[in-house]
């Protein structure tokens, strides 16, 4: 029977999370190492990094793919993929979603801001000394942005809506948000969505340590330190953060452990400029209202904001600032951390990351803190839970992602009732 | 829900750098495939390609800017340009607010990468440019191109391989669908023609090969041997049907339905059976509450591969049953070739334009029929016939798929 309920009757909630990070290849493992306040960042091993202007970056721990892939599947993956696969299984099992029976009404939008880097740059290595002739035949459907979402749909048999959203550092929040408005207007019944990104190669740390986006301390205990006054840019990280997000009755129907509600989205672009946040924030401001809006509550009944806190000395002044335009004096009340304290920026993947977070916090009651924040920014004068973990009574969170381009997505999610 | 309505049409191809140019070129069905002049091509046994000519990039962006931009970023803005001069909309009376940009691309800033992978790996890191990480990035585009008009709404890419320009448009009419926005700058775009790209789709062996170049391309027919990469932009202006109405401005057609799906089989291949594409017509169906007969001409994704053409053909029997003896069905890509990220959108408005204009493109170069491939693919020769429906279906690597449905507007 056709399901005829409006998009605002549909209610989407969060009955898996896949999270893999710099402190933990695994959920739990991410997740209690994140409230133990454990620092993920530590000298690059991934590529030599001798010659490259910066030296640390949060890499994720030693995973098992076997699990989902064999061996010749997965050479012909790139990490992202790989990360995207297991964080994806991770999450279908929690939620004991049975894909394949309900794959045509069961989608996957991973984001990721760059795609499969590390293959290209192999591959560029045999187009200079070797010439065209000799470039691998798997290059084009490794490196595509979309691989993520179509390498987790077939594996998993979800043959439902299926893409991928780049936003760069917003892209994991877009994957969410659309999904969640997927599901509201009925294309589906549940999505497997987030962001995966695997950003630690030779081009990329140039690359964004050219755009002076990245730290150039070499100390890992201090190089990322959100909101702190010494704070000197971003800490390059990788990872992936998946959600499965399900229509509420189907999940109830089921009796799948319901982890959250993911109750709206807001979405907005600055306009601005191409790497600095509009005047104020007021960008991020009204994403934030937006999402506010359409969850039908007021600034003040959200418990607790995960920033997108990069360390960057303009990012963290003016989300600071949007937070205040939004919140008013009660700005200084809400708690408000960054994940990328511990794991650092896992750019197209954050989104993903830091909604698995706010899930898990609900889910909880407990937020993490904000590490290597010792000394105070005047520009940064909010209570940003430094250095503990705290416990109190959540009801609903909010997750925010700002990203090159001036794109800006705001997520809320809400403790699941009974 | 709001009514959508496509207002505004901005065409960079290998026919032509604007609406009216292009789409006389496919109703001429007079191809834009030709040999590649953008890089050497000696090592290869047959290098042609649809390349876009004549657009240039000093007209589309002041100088300092160009020299930070990927091949990729100009054409999506020459196209966002066009689009929005065709539909007439004046921004600076515009709510930005109420304005977004989703576009999609499969592949990103493949000229800029390797420009910089050479610094990188001859220079040193220290020389890499600063305007790297900010312009390479497949959503540079859509932030680009929001600053340039103040277009302060929804913002983001989407990449769905070759149905990436299907999927954008589609979201993009959700969002006006669902009141999240007046007007969306949205489409596709690509610049695959660099030697790194052109090498991995040579080495996957599904470029066609041939002595004229302007056949190379032979959807449906016997003798198809394979795609050829094209590039450039197909970028629209949809806009709610009260807004558009309200400042007076020419509609194309409606938007009436979209969807996207994954076949869930394979990486590179597409399922035999055409599922996962039949699956996404049914779905964009369903939304736009149509019935088999009431579609009059798809335009194909037909990319001239043995396999997606059969596919593709077994898909459409499938959904449409015994209608599909009845309906126009033709491929566009043997005069743009194979868009990639940019096809989907670009072969959605020319879906469009065929309602607008009550005249079908023709499948050129089919000679041969295939036993396999039975419809009625227009051969040859463009067809005027009332168009009351016209749906663009895409196929891509990954195993996404595409459906977007536009009407006729008759009031």
């Amino acid at each position: 029977m056709p399901d005829e309920r409006r998009p605002d009757e549909r209610r989407v909630v969060v009955t898996g999370v896949g999270l893999l990070t710099a402190v933990g290849a695994g959920r739990e493992a991410s997740w209690q190492a994140l409230l133990a306040g454990t620092n993920g960042i530590r000298p690059i091993t991934l590529i030599d990094p001798s010659d490259l202007p910066a030296k640390v970056a949060g890499e994720v721990p030693e995973f098992d793919l076997t699990q989902y892939l064999d061996r010749k599947e997965a050479r012909r993956m790139d990490r992202f993929t790989h990360l995207a696969v297991v964080a994806a299984g991770e999450a279908i099992e929690q939620s004991g979603l049975d894909v394949r029976a309900e794959g045509d009404e069961i989608g996957c939008m991973i984001g990721a801001g760059i795609g499969g880097m590390s293959t290209l740059e192999e591959e560029f290595k045999v187009l200079f000394e070797k010439g065209p002739s000799r470039i691998s035949p798997f290059l084009v459907p490794m490196f595509i942005p979309d691989m993520a979402a179509g390498q987790v749909s077939i594996r998993f048999g979800a043959r439902g809506p299926n893409f991928n959203t780049v936003s760069a550092c917003a892209s994991g929040a877009d994957a969410l948000g659309t999904a969640l408005e997927t599901i509201k207007r009925g294309d589906a019944i549940a999505m497997i969505a987030g962001g995966a990104e695997a950003s630690v190669t030779r081009m990329s740390v140039a690359a964004f340590a050219a755009s002076r986006a990245l730290s150039r301390n070499d100390d890992p205990e201090t190089a990322s330190r959100p909101f702190d006054a010494g704070r000197d840019g971003f800490v390059l990280g990788e990872g992936a953060g998946i959600l499965i997000l399900e229509e509420r009755e189907h999940a109830v129907r089921r009796g799948a452990p319901i982890l959250a509600e993911f109750a709206s989205y807001g979405q907005s672009a600055d306009a601005f400029h191409v790497t600095q946040p509009s005047e104020n924030g007021e960008g991020a401001a009204r994403a934030m209202n937006i999402a506010l809006r359409k969850a039908g509550i007021t600034a003040s009944d959200i418990d607790y904001v995960n920033a997108h806190g990069t360390s960057t000395p303009l990012n963290d002044k003016f989300e600071t600032l949007s937070i205040k335009t939004v919140f008013g004096e009660a700005a200084y009340s809400i708690p408000v951390s960054s994940t990328k304290s511990m794991v650092g920026h896992t750019l197209g993947a954050a989104g993903g990351v830091e909604a698995a977070v706010c899930v898990l916090s609900l889910r909880d009651q407990r937020i993490h803190g904000t590490h290597h924040l010792v000394t105070p920014d005047p520009d940064c004068d909010l209570d940003y839970v430094p250095n503990e973990s705290r416990e109190l009574p959540l009801t609903y969170v909010m997750s925010n992602s700002l990203g090159f381009g001036g794109h800006n997505s705001s997520l809320i999610f809400k403790r699941a009732e009974g | 829900m709001a009514r959508v309505v496509l207002t505004g049409i901005g065409l960079i191809t290998p026919v032509g750098n604007d609406v009216a140019t292009t789409w006389a070129a496919l109703v001429a069905g007079k191809s834009g495939i030709g040999p590649i002049t953008h890089f050497d091509t000696s090592a290869y046994e047959c290098p042609i390609a649809g390349e876009v000519r004549g657009l240039d990039p000093a007209s589309v962006v002041e100088a300092k800017l160009l020299r930070r931009l990927d091949q990729s970023s100009i054409f999506a803005i020459a196209g966002a340009q066009g689009a929005i001069a065709d539909a007439g909309l004046d921004m600076p009376r515009e709510n930005g607010k109420r304005v977004g940009v989703v576009l999609g691309t499969g592949m990103g800033a493949a000229h800029l990468l390797v420009d910089q992978q050479r610094v990188l790996d001859e220079k040193g890191p220290r020389r890499v440019s600063p305007f790297l990480t900010s312009h390479m990035l497949p959503d540079t585009a859509t932030g680009l191109i929001a600053i340039a008009i103040g277009a302060r709404g929804p913002n983001f890419a989407i990449s769905a391989a070759c149905a990436t320009g299907g999927a954008a448009t589609g979201e993009a009419a959700e969002i006006i669908a669902s009141g999240r926005a007046d007007v969306m700058i949205t489409g596709g775009y690509e610049a695959p023609l660099t030697p790194v790209y052109y090498a991995g789709f040579h080495a996957m062996r599904a470029l066609a090969v041939a002595e004229d170049p302007t056949k190379a391309v032979r959807p449906f027919d016997a003798d198809r041997s394979g795609f050829i990469l094209g590039e450039g932009a197909g970028i629209m202006v949809l806009e709610s049907l009260e807004h558009a109405q309200a400042r007076g401005a020419r509609i194309y057609a409606e938007w009436l339905g979209a969807a996207t799906s994954n076949d869930a089989y394979d990486m590179v291949a597409a399922a035999e059976d055409g599922h996962g594409v039949a699956q996404a017509m049914r779905e964009a169906m369903a939304e736009a509450h149509l019935q088999p007969g009431d579609i009059d001409y798809i335009n194909a994704h037909g990319t001239g591969t043995a396999l997606n053409d059969r596919a593709e053909t077994t898909a459409i029997r499938e959904v449409f049953g015994a209608d599909a003896d009845r309906l126009m069905v033709s491929s566009t890509k043997p005069i743009i070739g194979h868009m990639m990220g940019a096809a989907g959108a670009v072969e959605a408005a020319i879906a469009a334009l065929s309602c607008y204009h009550g005249v079908v493109p023709p499948t050129i170069n089919y000679h041969t029929p295939d036993p396999d491939c039975d419809l009625d693919y227009v051969p040859n020769v463009a067809r005027t016939a009332p168009v009351r429906r016209a749906m663009s279906t895409s196929v891509g690597l990954g195993g996404h798929n595409s459906a977007i449905i536009f009407g006729r507007w008759d009031q």
